[in-house]
């Protein structure tokens, strides 16, 4: 929509600061053309997109004030703090992966475990790769993006330092999961880390991508990741992302997704941390019969707020798409949904389903759902549906009849809720652990 | 699919109703500024809160933004090019059917509604409007009798100074949106109905509305107020003539319902929605809005759209008393360039408020028809419950259907459901009915008239056949 060009601002000089742009982007000299190109475009589109404000569709809801008064300012220096003993309470137990950590956007080899990687498949830093082979990934990193959704996309592109480069070459499939490990540490000076992440599956290539978002601290801090997935015919990636911030942490999070004809993606996402986060998943398709499915569950107690923007855009005939988030809501938890279908005139023989449903358990809390359905074509199977409630009584006097005490039943119903989604999560100690990390957040939340 | 081309020129039928009635009309000359407004209020014979208050509404519209959030799109319009005062002359105002202007009775004649007819048989009392005067007012007596206050706005601010005075824009402000605010400044007549306490209105209330004299905007303003206890329902019809010009129609109305009243208000819109290329037509920039302000009051809003080159129009209920309860049935057909931006928004203030939306859209050709609908429940909406559906169908691969629906929940014990599809008439469907020797169009009216089923069902009985008519002609061979 226009209105959203029409009601920014021009960038708040405090914001750009702390995102790094009032200065030079930080391009060394030994940076590819093509990425000091693609890192100037993008400095030079921020102002253009402007800080988007209350007044923009896509933000309405989302307010940015708290964000920018935390005044965090780009990260200078590498952590190196962190030993492998540390790490261990981030693991998951029983969870075998090929794993690569990220210290505060930064890509930390010591802590990661990429040993044993079949051939046919390129796991590493991105730093790292662009140093050692510049030219590798031109014409990819930027590309799925582009201008993306508003200007916190473009302050990625003219600032990441850092991230995940996982390539796979055609038919390729990987025995374990990779698993992408973000762990913050506050620092004295609040900051933000502005990692990317570049995925490309080759033809009738298949894996598995775990993406975590986890704290150290209590500190305020801020992560502003931005994801490029691109999936050539037939290759299938099942994508887990897990945002378990600390409560003070802010969160933004870009994903960009690319799928050529007979790929298939399943993406599931369950936000249960930060004070404030805010996720966009873009998808597009190349070509027919392309399947696409994201889900979702997100949980946002006191002072949080959970922002899930989606725009699922079917240019070409032919392709499906699911899209299902399920969300609680307690305490003073403000949660926003705003899903867009897009089906353009020749995407013929679309299929596209779109399901919101939300359960709030406190009268301070607040739920504001938006799912769109923008439609050129007539042979197309659409639909949407939306609902927001709270348990049902019977339901919770029959488990008190058992025996059963009132804040258990309610755990018990709330995880019954929430298990379609936690379900769909592949591996089994994933499912545990989220299943653990929820029921916990019940128990201890005030309903 | 190969019939497409022959269902074409049936889709292309003349618009029935596109005619012009010769009458002298007396016309302010094109051009806004204060005194137009002023001279509108002097013409119109108005007390002077009414002039100060048209003029206090001219000067906060004059700092209003124009609206550009709407999916619809269209030249912007120059407000000094319209024509805000035109009434059909008369010497003096008639007072029987008899003294009304024969030109007109048979203007009505020629769209089906003879007055003397309807008002023998179907019982309705209509209050026709001609442009911007009201011209014949039937059935008042018998109203009266009953304490029903019905007549143009006009009439009853020189009337009932205390009842408009103190009811007129407390539902829609002036500042409400452009549209409202120029409404409030230059609206020339509209209807004002008052039913007083515990009082069944004692028949259905219908308001023919046509639009004349080329380059006249229509400013209608429509004022109902349902005393305690009391019922009323509404009709509310529209044709206009065709012509080039687009004309642009931003009416208002407000409906307040207090303690256990029910305003029920049905609308069939059938305005000249321009010509196969979009040339012409009415841009219908409608506020409508209800406010149930008392305890289990309830407002119902049923309407028909098949007109107007754009339509822009989210009549809306504020439920703001106990128990009170908000409906929105709605069928819009959008074919050739129509341009359809058209929901609700429902908000719920009060306990145990309920409301339930209905929305049908059908889109064909180059139509595009979005709805834009909001369901806000507040923090003290203990218990509301409100439950949504909207359904597109579209008809050949030029047309678009949207649906952008907001939801604003901030109270645990409310209960919100939405649900949306899209789809064409299934192939399976038409083949059924063609295999029982229904012709593809008869099979299409059909399947088209069981998708509006639900809303038609809450239509007036008179409204409900005129509808079902209005629709299958508006679609005639537009299905493929």
């Amino acid at each position: 929509m226009s209105a959203a060009a029409l009601t920014t601002r021009p960038p708040d000089p405090a914001l750009l600061a702390w995102l790094g742009q009032a200065g030079e982007p930080p391009t060394s000299a030994d940076e590819p053309a093509w990425l000091a190109e693609l890192r100037h475009d993008a400095a030079a589109r921020a102002p253009d997109q402007g800080m988007p404000t209350q007044k923009s569709e896509g933000w309405r809801y989302t307010g940015l004030s708290a964000l920018i008064e935390q005044g965090f300012k780009p990260q200078q220096k590498p952590i190196s703090a962190l030993q492998s003993e540390d790490l261990d309470k981030a693991l998951i137990d029983g969870l075998e992966t090929y794993r690569l950590v990220m210290v505060n956007g930064q890509f930390e080899p010591r802590l990661s475990q990429l040993d044993g990687l079949p051939t046919g498949v390129h796991i590493g830093g991105l730093a790292e790769l662009i140093a050692q082979d510049p030219d590798r990934l031109a014409g990819q990193l930027g590309q799925i993006a582009g201008a993306g959704q508003h200007l916190f996309t473009s302050l990625n592109t003219a600032n990441f330092a850092d991230g995940l480069v996982m390539l796979l070459d055609e038919q390729v499939q990987l025995d374990r999961p990779v698993e992408l490990l973000h762990l913050s540490i506050g620092l004295d000076e609040p900051s933000v880390a502005q990692p990317r992440h570049l995925v490309v599956l080759a033809a009738g290539a298949q894996a598995e991508l775990i993406e975590r978002y986890l704290s150290f601290d209590q500190a305020p801090y801020c992560n502003n990741a931005v994801v490029e997935i691109r999936l050539a015919e037939r290759a299938q990636l099942h994508h887990y992302r897990l945002q378990q911030e600390s409560p003070s942490a802010y969160h933004l999070s870009g994903l960009y997704l690319e799928q050529a004809a007979a790929s298939r993606y399943r993406g599931i996402n369950i936000g249960l941390g930060a004070t404030w986060s805010r996720t966009d998943l873009v998808t597009r398709f190349l070509a027919e019969q392309a399947d696409c499915g994201l889900q979702g569950l997100y949980l946002a107690g006191d002072r949080q707020l959970i922002d899930y923007h989606m725009d699922v855009q079917h240019q070409v005939p032919h392709c499906s798409s699911r899209e299902n988030f399920k969300g609680i809501l307690h305490g003073k938890g403000r949660a926003v949904f705003d899903g867009r279908v897009y089906v353009a005139r020749d995407a013929q023989h679309t299929d596209a389903a779109m399901s919101n449903r939300n359960l709030i358990l406190s009268p301070n809390a607040e739920v504001d759902t938006k799912p769109q359905l923008e439609i050129y074509a007539d042979d197309v199977k659409c639909s949407h549906g939306t609902t927001v409630g709270q348990l049902e009584p019977e339901m919770l006097f029959y488990l008190r009849s058992r025996g059963i005490s009132a804040p258990l039943a309610q755990r018990m119903l709330c995880l019954g809720f929430a298990g379609e989604i936690i379900d769909a999560l592949g591996p089994e100690p994933l499912r545990e652990q989220v299943t653990e990390a929820v029921g916990q957040r019940l128990e201890q939340s005030p309903l | 699919m190969s019939a497409a081309t022959e269902y074409d020129h049936l889709v292309r039928s003349e618009y029935e109703h596109g005619f012009v009635t010769e009458i002298e009309s007396d016309t302010l000359p094109p051009g806004l500024d204060e005194q137009v407004v002023a001279a509108i209020s002097k013409r119109k014979g108005e007390p002077d809160w009414m002039t100060d208050w048209r003029l206090s509404a001219y000067g906060k519209w004059l700092n209003m933004p124009t609206p550009e959030w709407a999916a619809v799109q269209h030249a912007p319009i120059d407000f000094q090019d319209i024509s805000y005062y035109s009434a059909p002359k008369k010497k003096e105002g008639p007072k029987s059917l008899d003294e009304v202007d024969p030109v007109l009775l048979e203007t009505y004649q020629k769209l089906g509604i003879p007055i003397e007819e309807q008002m023998a048989l179907a019982g309705i009392a209509v209050d026709a409007v001609f442009d911007s005067v009201s011209v014949a007012t039937t059935f008042r007596d018998k109203l009266a009798e009953a304490g029903v206050i019905f007549c143009s706005i006009s009439e009853a601010i020189k009337d009932y100074p205390e009842l408009v005075r103190k009811h007129l824009g407390t539902v829609v402000p002036p500042t409400d949106n452009f549209y409202a605010g120029l409404n409030s400044a230059v609206f020339t007549d509209g209807t004002f109905v008052y039913v007083p306490k515990h009082t069944r209105c004692p028949m259905e209330l219908s308001t023919y509305f046509r639009i004349n004299t080329a380059k006249t905007g229509q400013f209608e303003r429509t004022l109902i107020i349902a005393d305690e206890g009391s019922y009323v329902s509404y009709l509310e019809g529209c044709t206009a003539p065709q012509r080039d010009d687009n004309q642009l129609h931003a009416a208002v109305v407000e409906l307040i319902a207090l303690e256990g009243a029910e305003i029920k208000y049905s609308t069939v819109q059938n305005w000249y929605p321009g010509d196969a290329n979009g040339k012409g037509g009415i841009y219908n920039f409608v506020t409508k809005r209800g406010d149930c302000r008392g305890a289990r009051s309830k407002i119902s809003w049923t309407q028909v759209e098949t007109g107007s080159a754009i339509t822009w129009k989210y009549p809306s209920c504020i439920l703001r008393g106990d128990d009170s309860v908000g409906e929105f049935y709605s069928v819009a057909v959008t074919k050739g360039r129509q341009q359809a931006d058209t929901g609700t928004k429902m908000i719920h203030l009060g306990r145990n408020t309920r409301s339930t939306i209905v929305s049908k859209g059908i889109s064909a050709q180059h139509g595009q028809q979005s709805y834009r609908g909001l369901v806000r429940i507040a923090g003290k909406a203990e218990g509301a419950r409100n439950h949504t559906q909207c359904d597109s169908l579209l008809i050949g691969d030029t047309c678009a259907a949207h649906t952008f629906p907001y939801i604003e929940v901030k109270n645990p014990s409310a209960k919100m459901e939405h649900e949306a599809t899209t789809s064409k008439i299934s192939e399976d469907q038409l083949f059924y009915c063609r295999s029982r020797g229904l012709s593809e169009e008869d099979a299409v009216s059909m399947i088209v008239n069981g998708f509006c089923k639900e809303v038609f069902n809450e239509l007036p009985m008179e409204f409900a056949v005129e509808a079902q008519k209005l629709l299958s002609i508006s679609l005639e061979g537009a299905v493929g």
